[in-house]
């Protein structure tokens, strides 16, 4: 049992677990910044907000019009290389952020704010209705053939990336690169040289050996960088981090500083009680449907530019469920834990993928682990990491 | 006596208004027959569901995922061992319905032990999960078909089904039914109101919640069972979230609760978009087609009319007449916004240039009759009332203290 258990952890290759984390620890950005917008209309409204990946959805949409009105459609595109500004990628976000933001407005609005006093399960079963709506008249109206991405020169940083070294590969092992990779450059010139004097005899021989050497070089580079530890981050994907963190303190100072904040946990603790002292618990709620749905917007502009996905009108789905799931795991309504449970969904993701080097096949159950992790949380903290289980009172 | 005389009668009733619908059935079109058989199994699925949300108040979401695993366990066994005895289809059917409830059973144990610990959203949260791990793990079993599906044709052909799914519906609804007219049934209904206090009555509530889970997730695993050997193919997606929300929302709409409600918010439900998926021109017999301009003039007169309706019901309070005659001015608004932004919307070229097929607005249509329904009647069609015989004579204009003297 331990040996097999010992053969395993062999198999596995920790020098790209660093980079494994780091990958997850952005995608579970993306998560978080999803995860906040249900836990904070859960938070004032107690209502499992469904249509929140359709918001997701549309935000990727609207980053691609932007784009597209930027001039970076297709067609204006036409194959040619066109230079972009990081003024671009902000405008993107802006707007895709504002959108999403009228959206859930227009949501809240339209479909949740008449169910106000009615049984929870009604809003539930409307905020599906929203949802499938939002999904089913999107694929009337927005273009899904072949999915459209939003064109990769949008971002004027992607060639550019950050690498560290954690731990330096065996000096040994570089020197022997180092002179194997000058031994076939000295092989290629001479190579060259020959073939340009135009000797025959011993040309295909002489192009055998280089591109052996060649080669050789090559393989003991490729050993270098699997025997270094090291990350490498792209500029794009630093961005999203980046722009995650400074949304996740925007909305901090939000919550905890302002009296609008002040009145958003008012309402999040008790909803009658806020009214009574004064709370116009309307505008509130109204309040928090925007926030949510702009961070959404943001995740969604930075998932559709930075990852590049391809759009679809049910892109929402599978983020908007794993963000839920964060949003529980951290235990819902409460904000931090919204975070923590969608960096953990992340890491948990690529994690698996990972694990799949030893176990073939375990990546097929990506999406299912994320349920497994749930449940095992919930069966131990019945609310969630950071969430609290009420005492029932009679 | 009276009370054999009583269930002999119903049970016969019933068998024969199963085999009746079975022969008058089987003369039409074959694309009825499924259409019948799908309605059989889906007011199964509602009211199993509702006996789980509705009576137990056990908040559960992932039905679907005890459907498939009724589908399944039959397509497989079936696939197996049919060849290899000697019952004839028919037979089949039973022996392997009550094999898919038993499996689903077992299955709706497993799933029922957290709703021991866990409340509300968390418990439907755990059901859903369950719902998508089962249908993950499915996806990656090869000898399940995987995630391409799975052929189940131990017939060759369809089986006559008809009768068995409909009988297994109206089994479903007498054990609900019964449930809740007998003192089998208080148990349940107390843990749905309070659970602390019927935890003190002396009610055993973690055993009511998980038979509750067993007995509803068995039904659905029989019409699973059924479903997977008459539609002989089977895949993960037949059974994704969306039917556990399509089921859940039969539940729902009917009235949470309400037996009769169940039922026919499952046929109603079930029949809509099927219904416009056939949508055609009665003369020339091809697809509707929508033009652009008047598809979204319709859908913000429609906003327009539902809000209206919805304030005049809110906030108005008169007599019954004049609060009928708002209602029909707030349709007649609606018509008249939709022709006006018709017209307006036609001088917008993008717009202008669109249309759209009437099979393809399905979706469209029910989500939003979903949405308009809960927002006009939030307690469910029915909200908690059911069918009986003394409405019935009551709308007769017989009083019910007369019908039941």
């Amino acid at each position: 049992m331990l040996h097999d258990t010992l053969n395993l952890v062999a198999g596995l290759d920790f020098s790209i677990l660093p980079q494994q984390l780091v990958n997850g620890l952005l995608l579970g950005s993306v998560y978080a910044l999803i995860a906040l917008g249900y836990t904070m209309v859960y938070g004032v409204l107690r209502l499992i907000n469904f249509a929140h990946g359709e918001v997701f959805m549309l935000g990727s949409y609207a980053a691609l019009f932007t784009s597209w009105s930027l001039g970076f459609s297709p067609e204006a595109l036409a194959g040619q290389d066109k230079p972009s500004s990081w003024i671009n990628l902000v405008l993107m976000l802006v707007v895709s952020m504002v959108v999403c933001g009228l959206i859930g407005m227009a949501i809240e609005f339209l479909a949740y704010r008449p169910m106000r006093n009615q049984p929870r399960i009604a809003s539930l079963i409307t905020a599906i209705g929203v949802s499938l709506f939002i999904q089913y008249a999107g694929g009337l109206f927005l273009p899904q053939s072949p999915p459209p991405a939003i064109s990769e020169q949008v971002n004027p940083y992607r060639n550019e990336k950050v690498t560290v070294t954690l731990a330096p590969p065996p000096q040994d092992l570089v020197v022997q690169a180092k002179d194997a990779r000058a031994k076939a450059d000295q092989m290629d010139k001479a190579y060259e040289a020959a073939k340009a004097k135009g000797d025959p005899t011993s040309l295909e021989s002489m192009r055998q050996e280089t591109q052996a050497a060649k080669n050789a070089a090559s393989n003991l580079e490729t050993q270098v960088a699997s025997k270094s530890t090291g990350l490498t981050v792209p500029y794009g994907q630093l961005g999203m981090l980046l722009t995650t963190l400074v949304l996740m303190a925007l909305l901090w100072f939000i919550v905890q500083k302002t009296k609008t904040g002040r009145a958003m946990r008012a309402v999040a603790h008790d909803f009658d009680s806020a009214a009574l002292m004064g709370v116009n618990v309307g505008r509130i709620i109204t309040i928090t449907f925007v926030i949510g749905s702009a961070l959404a917007g943001a995740g969604a502009m930075m998932y559709a530019t930075v990852l590049r996905t391809p759009l679809t009108p049910f892109l929402g789905v599978t983020p908007g469920v794993k963000a839920f799931v964060a949003a529980v795991l951290g235990g819902i309504g409460n904000i931090p834990g919204a975070v923590l449970g969608g960096i953990l969904m992340g890491i948990v993701e690529t994690l698996v993928v990972w694990l799949d080097g030893v176990v073939p096949g375990l990546s097929g159950y990506k999406d299912a682990v994320a349920f497994v992790v749930l449940i095992a949380v919930l069966l131990f903290r019945p609310g969630g990491l950071l969430g609290s289980s009420k005492v029932e009172k009679v | 006596m009276k009370f054999w005389g009583v269930r002999g009668v119903s049970i016969l009733a019933g068998l024969g208004f199963a085999f009746g619908l079975e022969t008058m059935v089987s003369a039409g079109l074959p694309n009825i027959y499924r259409l019948v058989v799908l309605a059989g199994l889906f007011i199964t699925l509602a009211v199993s569901l509702n006996l789980i949300n509705g009576i137990t108040g056990q908040f559960s979401i992932g039905h679907a995922a005890f459907y498939m695993v009724g589908a399944y366990s039959a397509g497989f066994v079936s696939n197996q061992f049919y060849a290899q005895q000697s019952l004839g289809p028919q037979l089949w059917l039973v022996v392997m319905m009550v094999f898919g409830a038993f499996m689903a059973g077992i299955s709706g144990f497993v799933v029922g032990l957290p709703s021991l610990r866990l409340r509300g959203d968390y418990l439907a949260i755990v059901t859903l999960g369950f719902g998508e791990i089962l249908r993950i793990v499915v996806q990656n079993i090869a000898p399940l078909g995987g995630a391409y599906g799975m052929n189940v044709k131990p017939f060759g052909s369809p089986p006559k089904a008809i009768w068995i799914v409909w009988t297994l519906a109206m089994v479903c609804i007498a054990v609900c039914r019964n449930l809740l007219r007998t003192a089998h049934g208080l148990p349940f209904l107390a843990v749905r109101e309070d659970e602390v206090a019927s935890s003190a009555m002396g009610v055993n509530v973690p055993k009511t919640k998980v038979t509750s889970f067993v007995i509803g997730s068995a039904f659905a695993g029989a019409a699973g069972a059924l479903f997977a050997l008459y539609d002989t193919f089977i895949s993960p997606d037949t059974f994704k979230m969306d039917v556990s929300f399509i089921i859940l929302t039969m539940v729902v709409l009917g009235g949470t609760g309400s037996i009769t409600g169940s039922v026919l918010a499952a046929v109603a439900l079930f029949a809509i978009p099927e219904w416009l998926r056939t949508l055609q021109d009665p003369v020339t017999k091809v697809a509707i087609q929508i033009p652009g301009p008047s598809l979204v003039a319709t859908m913000l007169a429609v906003i327009v009319a539902v809000a209206l309706v919805k304030l005049i019901q809110d906030r108005f309070y008169g007599d019954k007449g004049k609060k009928l005659g708002l209602y029909v001015g707030a349709v007649g608004a609606g018509v008249a916004v939709q022709f006006l932004l018709a017209a307006l919307l036609k001088g917008v070229p993008q717009l202008a240039k669109l249309s759209f097929e009437a099979a393809a607005l399905r979706m469209v249509i029910f989500s939003a009759t979903l949405i308009i329904l809960m927002l006009l009647r939030p307690q469910g069609i029915l909200a908690h009332h059911e069918f009986s015989w003394a409405w019935v004579s009551k709308l007769f204009g017989r009083r019910p203290s007369e019908a039941n003297a």
